[in-house]
Parts: C-alpha cells; structure tokens; sequence
C-alpha cells in the first residue's frame, strides 16, 4: 500500500486487479437487478479507497477495509433510494407463517436456494427489495435505517413487515 | 403472529444465502477504474517516476521504457503517459481489448 500511496502506477494497477473482482461481486449481489448502477458504484469505491488511504491502518487485512467501504456505498445507495417522502408499494396480504417452506429448502443446494433467493428479490418492488437487503443481509436495524432515510422506526418496521410478506408470498408460490 | 413467522423466516434465509455471485469484473471496468485512480493521483501532485517504479521492480512497458532511458528530468517521467495511450482507450471501452504489450498495465488488467 506504501507504494500505491506514492503513487506508483505499477502498485495501483495491482491494487485494482486484486480488489476489483470481490467489490464487483459484492456490489452486484445487492444491487441485484439494478446492473446499471454497479460499475459506477465499484468506481466510487475505488476512488473513495485512495482518498482514505492514508488513514488506512495495517490492522486487519486490507480486503476487509475496502469491502468496508464498497458497504458503506451500498448504504448510500439504500438510503438515497428509500429516501423518498413517500414509498409506495401496494398492501400485501397478510401470510400465515411456518417455517415448512424454508425446510423444504434445505433439501435444495446452496446454488438452488441462491436462485430462488435472488429472482423473488429481483422481483419484488425496489423499496421491498432494497429493505429487505438492507435489513436482513447488511444486518441493519429497522432504528439505522429510519435515522439513515428520515423515517420514523415505525415506518420502516411497516415497510419490511410488508416487504417479508411478499417475499413470502412469492417463496410459497415457487 | 404471521410476520413473526415472516421476520423469522427471512432471517435463517439470510443466515444461510449468500448472495454474493464468484466471478470477474469486465476487464474494461477495471482499465476505467485504474486510469480514473492515475488521473485522480496525477491530479494532486507528480506520479512516482518512471525510473524509480523500475528501480523498485515495477515492469515497465515499451513506452514507459523509452521514456525512461530518455535524456529527460524526472519530472517528465513522472507525467501520466497512459493518458494519450491507444491501450487505455482500447481497454476502457472494450472487454478483453486487443492489447499485448508486456508491462503494460492494461494487459496486466486484461489477465486478472
């Protein structure tokens, strides 16, 4: 990193071609189906990445610290998008819950349950989406994401109890 | 009641998909990334120069080399070459650009 900090071009190429495939894939994966936003996203991480080198302290891996950032992003892209005053998604029926159709599924293999995972998530509404990875795969809490976006907790609890039940709908269809 | 069951249900999936796909970035993303973060050094102050890169074991490509052994100060080897160079505009435009030369840091990009 010293040397990408005194700006050899030979390191920074290197630092690009090491980082670039784990931040593309990860940004990709949440912004699924939203391709179009990714490459500008994984710019911006890189960019961001060399304005913060210097702070950048060796005590962890760096991976770590750049998929930090490319997190950070994800979270302003999250927050920029439900951001909206108003979000609005049609009322979903209320499901009742077992867990039978999730254990039904770990008959399937990772790759199957990835699939299914993803084409219900690309499906969904873009709010629903959004906060469902927002809250369940970035591990955010429904208090974070109302500071983040301006709502009120209650609002954003409202808004993932009817993202999961869609979600669920959808799962249960097939 | 239900969206206790849906809360949960939507916890053990996260738990257990990773939604993360393996796989590459287009070469072309990285030749973009890569001369926006040159132009972004180059912006604020002078890159390091040619000579040094080579003296702490950087692979130099054929232009860069030429600009080294030039009877020229460090501050022009220290100037972003690849910014009026066909690689770059091969690269960032298209994936798996035809570019071959050694040391180039497109090629290296393009490998991977």
């Amino acid at each position: 990193m010293a040397a990408v900090l005194r700006k050899d071009r030979k390191a920074t190429a290197e630092f690009v071609g090491r980082y670039a495939d784990s931040v593309y894939g990860y940004v990709r994966s949440r912004l699924v189906p939203r391709f179009d936003q990714v490459e500008d996203i994984v710019q911006d991480v890189f960019l961001s990445a060399w304005e913060s080198l210097q702070r950048y302290q060796a005590t962890g891996p760096l991976q770590a610290w750049i998929m930090g950032i490319a997190r950070h992003k994800i979270e302003d892209y999250y927050r920029a998008r439900l951001r909206a005053p108003e979000v609005f998604v049609e009322d979903a029926e209320d499901l009742a819950g077992s867990d039978e159709a999730l254990r039904m599924q770990e008959l399937l293999d990772q790759e199957q349950l990835r699939k299914q995972t993803r084409e219900i998530l690309a499906a969904l509404p873009e709010p629903y989406r959004l906060a469902l990875l927002w809250r369940y795969w970035e591990k955010a809490s429904a208090r974070e994401m109302a500071q983040k976006t301006g709502k009120t907790e209650k609002a954003v609890e409202r808004l993932l109890a009817r993202a999961r039940a869609e979600f669920r709908e959808r799962w249960n269809r097939g | 009641m239900a969206d206790f069951a849906n809360e949960t249900f939507m916890e053990h999936l996260a738990d257990r998909v990773n939604l993360s796909e393996p796989g590459s970035a287009p070469s072309r993303l990285k030749a973009q990334i890569y001369s926006a973060l040159v132009q972004r050094q180059s912006a604020t102050g002078a890159l390091m120069s040619l000579s040094e890169s080579h003296a702490s074991g950087g692979r130099l490509c054929v232009f860069e080399q030429l600009v080294r052994i030039a009877p020229v100060g460090e501050q022009v080897k220290s100037l972003n070459f690849c910014r009026v160079c066909h690689a770059r505009v091969l690269a960032e435009h298209i994936n798996n650009a035809p570019i071959y030369w050694g040391g180039c840091p497109y090629v290296e990009l393009k490998k991977s």
